[in-house]
């Protein structure tokens, strides 16, 4: 017993020693770090991901970094302060301008193969391409859109028209006429849920709530002369969001506090659902074939739906910005990522992942959401003030959905931002393109 | 005073007093002590604050940008002060600050006057009282959360069960009539562990004589705690009413957490709109500005309590 165990003891000295040896050539091996926000199920994908990389390529070893959804541009904000930026980020679209006027990003074209780059859909390029010089900064398997899920019990109970496709979405007219015959309608709680339940501070608000400005017929901001006032606090714009006060108002809207679920929660209280791509994959989980897919309501003469989402990019200060991006490519073409993300019902953003992917293919569910996308989409606008703006526009929305005056707040919202760039003199070139 | 210094031997002319030199040597010795304090206040404290104030008048962003740093004056606070979210943040941290002392002091009060008592397994009780102050803000945040959930979270379960049903599910955080309210809640139950431990330890510095005296000058338990109790605690009263308005003024994490401010700015702080301003916004200028008026805020607070502190000769 005693000899075994100072065998045992050898071993370990012995090993530890190999050990000490190996991490003495270990420091050959290039590091390359990636900052990364996601689900769980997202970051174990980008781990696996990493680890078959490491497999592939022994002398580099992928550093994963992972910072919060909501709090993702501040986390972001202290790396670049603590000089400390990742070779590779993962980034929300409608940051990409701001983060390349900054100098954080460089063009990624030369960085991932080519084929790849030939495989993108438009609305990729576009959400990964700086406005100024036109280059491609960054790149994503997915892209995004968001549609209105609705139950299909209620509609047929009170005769909702279905629409076919994006060209027949709901004018709205009829939309307010279903949220009011819904919430007149027997186990119906709240006819929509517009997701407030993602809080008061995210992304969502401006991605989600913009679109439907959009469609009234003004905008976050003058996409021309970059200047909110006159725009965001227009009469137009005024009405589209005192239109979605009183949807709260009505009692019509699953409030903030009541979590995201509702939509598919036991009883299925919310009848509609203003939700992102991704939650299909959980509704339909939950309701199998009780859930329609339709269109965006057109709220004026056109539709609109958003687009954009968190794609990879290539930072300016990255060491070894060849192997960063022979890891993005990687990535993008890694199999098992690819079936997570489809398990997920990814919205394909690569032709090939969008031939691989039957839920958006003609006749698929989302198939609706595919073609908002080359019809309806309309960018989140590309400006370096885009932080300002959206932090903005959040706060606006919280004042309007809790009673304040519409008018008021987005006045407000629309000074900040103007603030905002009068401060940064204009974001130049910006302040020079019209 | 004359026989000392008879006896003591009279120093060289032109030599230096030995007192005076043990003066010097102590004077030494105290810097030595406090120097490394000093160094580290002054690194970490007192040159971060100056710089705030240097920064505040500036544009600074909070990163690097390709657009110059310019010296603004007082544009930050003359934005500052015409901001209405501003003077909105201002005045719920005072409102805040309004409900959370008698909730949370009262709280502790209770608590340490009960566990002051001979009760069995005293030692068991203080600690597990003591339990949510040294649980985490974040972790209490995210339980109250669950618990504040609308509308059939435990609390609105709690609510309907004892009003047999007659009250409404309250929208705890998402009712701007509520939100702050539910925060105030939340905020006393973490933290009143830290001031009944004050209180406790003034309860234990009254002499059992001064009871004793009373006891025998016919004194029943409420006069007793009246007469002796009361002045006896009252210097550890103002100490808790100083520490805990500080305190609120601070407020921060439970909003971050719970409601980012809202709804409908209810719930909005100043050290929240710092934040806000300073990081989602990038403006540091500006936050340092901030920081700058929640500086005076706080020590005109301080300054107004010590002259209290004084009134009650402590």
């Amino acid at each position: 017993m005693r000899i075994s165990m100072g065998n045992r003891l050898l071993s370990v000295l012995s090993a530890s020693t190999a050990l000490i040896l190996m991490a003495g050539s270990a420091d050959a091996k290039t590091v390359v770090t990636m900052m990364h926000q996601g689900d769980p199920g997202w970051v174990k994908a980008y781990g696996d991901v990493a680890k078959r990389f490491e497999e592939a390529n022994p002398d580099v070893d992928i550093e994963l970094i992972y910072a919060p959804h909501d709090a993702y541009n501040e986390k972001f904000s202290a790396a670049v302060m603590s000089k400390q930026l990742p070779d590779i980020m993962e980034l929300d679209a409608p940051f990409l301008a701001n983060y390349v006027w900054s100098g954080y990003l460089q063009p990624i074209k030369p960085l991932v193969d080519k084929d790849l780059l030939d495989d993108m859909t438009e609305s990729n390029i576009a959400q990964g391409t700086y406005p100024i010089d036109k280059d491609l900064y960054a790149i994503g398997l997915t892209d995004s859109s968001v549609v209105l899920y609705g139950n299909k019990k209620y509609l047929e109970a009170i005769g909702a028209r279905i629409p076919k496709g994006v060209d027949d979405a709901w004018t709205r007219e009829e939309f307010e006429g279903y949220l009011d015959k819904l919430s007149k309608l027997d186990g119906v709680k709240w006819p929509i849920d517009t997701f407030r339940g993602y809080g008061i501070k995210t992304e969502w608000i401006t991605y989600a709530y913009g679109p439907l400005l959009e469609s009234a017929g003004c905008d976050l901001i003058d996409r021309k002369t970059w200047v909110a006032g006159g725009t965001l606090d227009s009469e137009t714009c005024v009405k589209a969001m005192t239109m979605m006060q009183d949807w709260v108002k009505k009692g019509w809207v699953v409030p903030t506090s009541s979590g995201t679920n509702q939509f598919y929660a036991e009883g299925q209280p919310a009848a509609l659902a203003m939700g992102g791509h991704w939650f299909y994959a959980e509704a339909s989980a939950a309701m199998k074939d009780n859930i329609v897919v339709m269109p965006l309501p057109k709220i004026g003469e056109k539709g609109v739906s958003p687009n954009g989402t968190w794609i990879w990019g290539i930072s300016a200060t990255a060491k070894n910005p060849e192997i960063a991006g022979k890891f993005v490519s990687f990535l993008l073409k890694d199999k098992e990522y690819r079936d997570y993300a489809k398990s997920q019902s990814a919205f394909p953003g690569l032709k090939s992942f969008a031939a691989d992917s039957p839920l958006y293919a003609e006749g698929g569910p989302l198939a609706v959401a595919f073609e908002q996308a080359s019809k309806t989409a309309v960018a989140r606008p590309p400006h370096p003030a885009y932080p300002t703006l959206t932090s903005a526009f959040m706060q606006a929305v919280d004042k309007i959905f809790n009673g304040s005056d519409a008018q008021e707040a987005l006045t407000t919202a629309a000074q900040k931002i103007d603030e905002d760039i009068e401060d940064n003199a204009g974001y130049p070139p910006f302040d020079e393109q019209q | 005073m004359t026989v000392e210094n008879m006896s003591a031997p009279r120093p060289a002319p032109g030599a230096k007093r030995p007192g005076r030199r043990r003066d010097r040597q102590r004077f030494w010795q105290e810097l030595g002590m406090i120097g490394p304090a000093v160094v580290l206040m002054a690194v970490f404290l007192i040159a971060p604050f100056l710089l705030s104030f240097w920064t505040a008048m500036t544009n600074q962003p909070l990163v690097p940008r390709p657009t110059p740093v310019r010296f603004v004056g007082l544009l930050n606070f003359q934005r500052i002060f015409s901001d209405p979210l501003f003077w909105t943040s201002l005045w719920n941290v005072t409102r805040f600050t309004i409900w959370v002392i008698p909730v949370q002091c009262g709280l502790a009060f209770l608590t340490a006057l009960l566990l002051h008592q001979k009760l069995p397994m005293r030692n068991l009780l203080r600690g597990m009282f003591f339990l949510p102050a040294i649980t985490s803000m974040v972790v209490v945040c995210v339980i109250w959360g669950t618990l504040f959930q609308y509308p059939s979270g435990p609390l609105n379960q709690i609510v309907g069960f004892l009003s047999g049903g007659t009250i409404q599910p309250i929208d705890w955080l998402g009712d701007p009539n509520w939100a702050m309210f539910s925060i105030v809640l939340l905020s006393a139950w973490q933290a009143y562990g830290f001031q009944m431990i004050i209180y406790l330890a003034g309860l234990q510095g009254i002499p059992d004589e001064l009871y004793d005296a009373a006891r025998i000058d016919g004194a029943g338990p409420l006069r007793r705690f009246w007469h002796v109790t009361m002045p006896g605690l009252r210097p550890t009263h103002v100490f808790v009413l100083v520490i805990t308005t500080i305190q609120a003024f601070k407020l921060y994490t439970q909003v971050a957490i719970l409601t980012q401010g809202g709804p409908r700015e209810s719930t909005e702080t100043v050290v929240h709109y710092m934040v806000r301003s300073g990081f989602a916004e990038q403006k540091l200028g500006y936050a340092s500005a901030v920081s700058v008026i929640l500086f005076v805020i706080v020590l005109v607070i301080a300054l107004l309590q010590r002259q209290l502190l004084r009134r009650f000769d402590v």
